[in-house]
């Protein structure tokens, strides 16, 4: 049986980690390994967004 | 188990139309927007013609909006930002890949994408194979030469991203790239439809291989317009025993539609991602309606280191009014990219679609599947000939195939032809690109 997507609690989802990586990003100008990989995983969440945020809370 | 759902994104693959059109009209307005505030090309562009981002509001709003042409790129390149000029809506240290167009039209055109607009092409694309059927437990062969034309890099990375083993062809020759087949029993592969067509000849002719027996499953066409052509789709399916998919993309736009595992005959647009508008070549109406033929002017709804906004592709398409077995709400175009503006022409004052010799040729049995036209003018007449290959076995047959071959053509495209018979593998053999069609009324 195919458990239903919960769309709201993705969005939530992506929304903290989305929040995460912008703090890691800030905190890390001085650390190249670091603000480099986080632009990645940005891009990545972006990908995300895409997939679900961009859909929530779109009027029916 | 995640292998066994149908969509990449059920929720946008399947959402209502109303919805998807809501959604389409947002991001066009976001991109616009974009455009307008972070290039000094499109803002120039929309300021000439008298727009700002608040009189987006409609679909009706949208055709108001300048389209950007492949000169119109072309003319900005090479300044500053240089290499890729004010379309450019990034800072260049922002940008991660280089990409340019094969130049079948002109000047290469120059690409910058950021590493979240490369993540996007490898989205576009992950869509493609995973509505095709690629699934992790997939080994996929790239034979393609990883280079500056963006052709099937997008697909090796989409297909990383769906879990799927990767093994890139790179710079093997076409009987080592089989034999690697082989080797590793690889079981999806990507290619022109041309030299899927050539590796099954090689493995044959070179090899003494059946390709049907090389265990591959299925295969994605892009480059050229064969995989929707149904005698050549038909004559890779049977080579290599294989389901064969078109897709159609670009450098300039992203990848933009893609052939279901239904086969539905055509190619859905991938309109969660892209808005697709069919104009009217000669009265520049946007066609709506199913079964009227116009050129495809497109937006990339999320591109953004050099956004793609309503780009005249000049790419030959019409809508399917059928919707897709396959439950996905994305329209479909019937029988995928039929030609592009530009290569199709009169002859003889009848109109022309290279398309539609393609289809002739590789219908026939005894032929092979490469030709070229040539068009030329000698005094006022016009002629066209055709260079076909006779099928090893079939050099017996000649009388009966010109016959055939003549009747097919007359009735397909409604011309007359000269027709030139050579040996087998004589016509050039093309591995990304071919140019089968030769216009000599144009260098006269």
């Amino acid at each position: 049986m195919t458990a239903p997507v919960d769309i709201e609690k993705m969005d939530e989802k992506i929304r903290q980690l989305k929040e995460s990586a912008l703090d890691l990003s800030a905190m890390a100008n001085e650390f190249p390994a670091v603000k480099r990989n986080v632009a990645r995983v940005l891009a990545s969440i972006k990908m995300l967004e895409l997939n679900v945020c961009d859909v929530v809370g779109f009027p029916d | 188990m995640i292998s066994e759902q149908l969509y990449w994104n059920p929720v946008l693959e399947t959402m209502p139309l109303e919805r998807l059109r809501a959604l389409q009209l947002r991001k066009f307005k976001a991109i616009f927007t974009w455009a307008y505030e972070k290039s000094r090309f499109h803002r120039a562009l929309y300021d000439k013609a008298g727009l700002t981002p608040s009189d987006i509001r409609t679909f009706r709003d949208i055709r108001q909006v300048p389209k950007v042409e492949k000169s119109m790129m072309r003319g900005i390149q090479c300044k500053d930002p240089f290499p890729y000029g004010d379309a450019l809506c990034v800072p260049l240290e922002e940008v991660s890949n280089f990409r340019q167009t094969s130049g079948t039209t002109g000047q290469p055109v120059y690409q910058a994408d950021t590493w979240q607009d490369w993540e996007w092409w490898a989205e576009c694309w992950a869509a493609i194979l995973w509505a095709q059927g690629y699934r992790p437990s997939d080994r996929v062969f790239i034979p393609f030469g990883y280079n500056i034309f963006v052709a099937f890099w997008a697909g090796h990375y989409a297909a990383e991203k769906l879990g799927c083993e990767v093994a890139p062809g790179g710079v093997l020759d076409t009987q080592a790239r089989i034999l690697k087949i082989r080797e590793l029993r690889a079981t999806a592969m990507m290619g022109t439809p041309t030299y899927m067509l050539g590796m099954a000849d090689a493995a044959r002719s070179k090899l003494g291989i059946a390709p049907g027996t090389l265990g591959i499953k299925r295969i994605t066409c892009a480059g050229e317009p064969g995989a929707s052509v149904p005698a050549t789709k038909k004559r890779i399916e049977e080579a290599w025993n294989a389901k064969v998919f078109d897709h159609a993309g670009a450098t300039e736009i992203g990848a933009w539609s893609f052939e279901c595992l239904d086969q539905p005959g055509g190619l859905h647009v991938n309109e969660a991602m892209f808005l697709v508008e069919i104009e009217d070549v000669e009265t520049g109406e946007i066609i709506e309606e199913p079964g009227r033929r116009g050129k495809m002017v497109i937006t990339a709804l999320d591109r953004m280191a050099m956004p793609c906004v309503r780009f005249d592709s000049k790419d030959v398409i019409e809508w399917d009014g059928a919707p897709c077995s396959c439950g996905r709400t994305f329209r479909l175009i019937k029988g995928g990219v039929v030609g592009r503006v530009d290569d199709i022409t009169k002859v003889k004052g009848v109109l022309l679609a290279p398309v539609a010799i393609e289809e002739v040729v590789r219908g026939i049995e005894g032929l092979g599947s490469e030709y070229e036209v040539v068009v030329e003018k000698q005094g006022d007449s016009e002629t066209i000939k055709l260079k076909v290959e006779v099928s090893p076995g079939a050099e017996g047959r000649v009388k009966e195939i010109e016959s055939e071959l003549r009747h097919q053509l007359r009735l397909k495209t409604n011309l007359g032809y000269e027709i030139e018979f050579y040996d087998y593998g004589s016509l050039p053999r093309y591995e990304v690109k071919a140019r089968r069609f030769k216009d000599l009324r144009k260098t006269a």
